[in-house]
């Protein structure tokens, strides 16, 4: 059976698409799947620094679109994690050296070699967005709890909905306390103006950073709740769809019942 | 909720979260508004053709426009009228 095609995409930069792809990426090779990762930020990649493979890229996915190399050639193979992948973006083309109809044929090679793909998009909605789109069977969209980014997520996710692809939500970022305090949109607010359907919730980690300095899978972390919270997004991902979201308000202590009564009166 | 959040409702303070979802909620309405000059260019074309088969128009003075107010927006099109065309001219 041929595998998945999933784009990871978000409109705004730096929210997480590149952090989203690498976890998810690690933690469903570790479920025993075969997982590629594409850098489609062509001139600009960072998948790779981000997954600690940026000394073993030889080739990069310009060439294989070119035919300088096989796809076995470009991906570089993670050596802590079985059946994980890297195709790295080129650093010294122009982003529009890849044209949709390429992305079509190298998606078509992907779902033969890999159960699952995912495409790094880059921010934006041009060319490395039409690319990553014009091949990917499903969407991941993501965003933070910020005005401007759901903002963007919407128009996203219009423009998925046009192509028919399904796109499902991650949220990321969220600081439970600012949320508690009332300084931040919570899940819900955001749910309520996106109609989309929730893939699942990632707090603010300092072990995002930490893993990220170091080149070490946030997955690999011990007692990450980032990093746990992309291990049951992976889970979402292949054959445990109903697997709860976890809340992460966390459990209730004093004050917090104490708040909740009080709120309750207003 | 923390000592704070309660200190907040305490003293009826606003939630900057809930102003941050008012403007989003507006923001969302208003980009779906926003119609390109293409397409106003092709809704005229379009409009001109149809009115046509019952009217003779002036077609440069025609003026086809989106007017936004607040809470609703509208489509306005005004085309001065120089006759009535009397027997309904076949499209086919
Ligand atoms: N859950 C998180 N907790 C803490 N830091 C995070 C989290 N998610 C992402 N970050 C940090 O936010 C920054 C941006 O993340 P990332 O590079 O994944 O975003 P991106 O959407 O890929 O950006 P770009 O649009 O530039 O490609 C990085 O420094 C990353 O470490
Ligand atoms: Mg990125």
């Amino acid at each position: 059976m041929d595998g998945k095609v999933i784009v990871v995409t978000s409109g705004k930069g730096g929210v997480g698409k590149t952090t989203v792809t690498a976890a998810i990426g690690a933690a469903m090779a570790m479920q025993g799947k075969r997982v590629a990762v594409v850098d489609m930020d062509i001139g600009l990649r960072n998948l790779d620094v981000v997954m600690g493979l940026e000394n073993r890229i030889v080739f990069n996915i310009v060439d294989v679109i070119q035919g300088k190399c096989k796809i076995k050639q470009a991906a570089v193979k993670d050596r802590r994690i079985d059946n994980l992948f890297l195709i790295p973006a080129s650093q010294s083309h122009e982003k529009n050296v890849i044209r949709p109809e390429n992305m079509i044929w190298l998606a078509g090679k992907l779902r033969k070699e890999f159960d699952f793909t995912f495409l790094d998009c880059p921010a934006g909605i041009e060319q490395g967005f039409k690319n990553s789109i014009a091949a990917a069977d499903e969407a991941i969209v993501v965003c933070t709890p910020e005005v401007s980014s759901v903002r963007d997520a919407d128009r996203v996710i219009g423009l998925l909905y046009a192509r028919s692809i399904k796109p499902r939500l991650i949220i990321n970022r969220i600081v439970p306390k600012m949320v508690e305090n009332g300084d931040m949109l919570s899940h819900e607010d955001v749910l309520d103006v996106l109609s989309v359907d929730l893939l699942g919730l990632v707090v603010m980690d300092d072990k995002v950073v930490v893993s990220t300095n170091t080149g070490t899978p946030l997955v690999m972390q011990k007692d990450s709740a980032a990093g746990s919270a992309f291990q049951r997004i992976g889970l979402r991902l292949d054959g445990h769809p109903d697997l709860p979201i976890e809340n992460p308000m966390g459990q209730k202590g004093f004050w917090k019942k104490l708040g909740a009564k009080f709120s309750r009166k207003n | 909720m923390t000592f704070n959040a309660i200190l907040k409702k305490l003293f009826n303070k606003t939630d900057t979260k809930d102003v941050a979802k008012k403007r989003l909620k507006f923001a969302l309405i208003y980009d779906k508004l926003e119609v390109s000059d293409d397409l106003l260019k092709n809704l005229q074309q379009d409009l001109v053709e149809v009115i046509s088969r019952y009217f003779e128009i002036d077609r440069d003075a025609i003026n086809l426009d989106i007017r936004r107010s607040e809470d609703s927006s509208a489509l306005v099109f005004n085309t001065p009228i120089v006759s009535a065309r009397h027997c309904r001219e076949s499209t086919a």
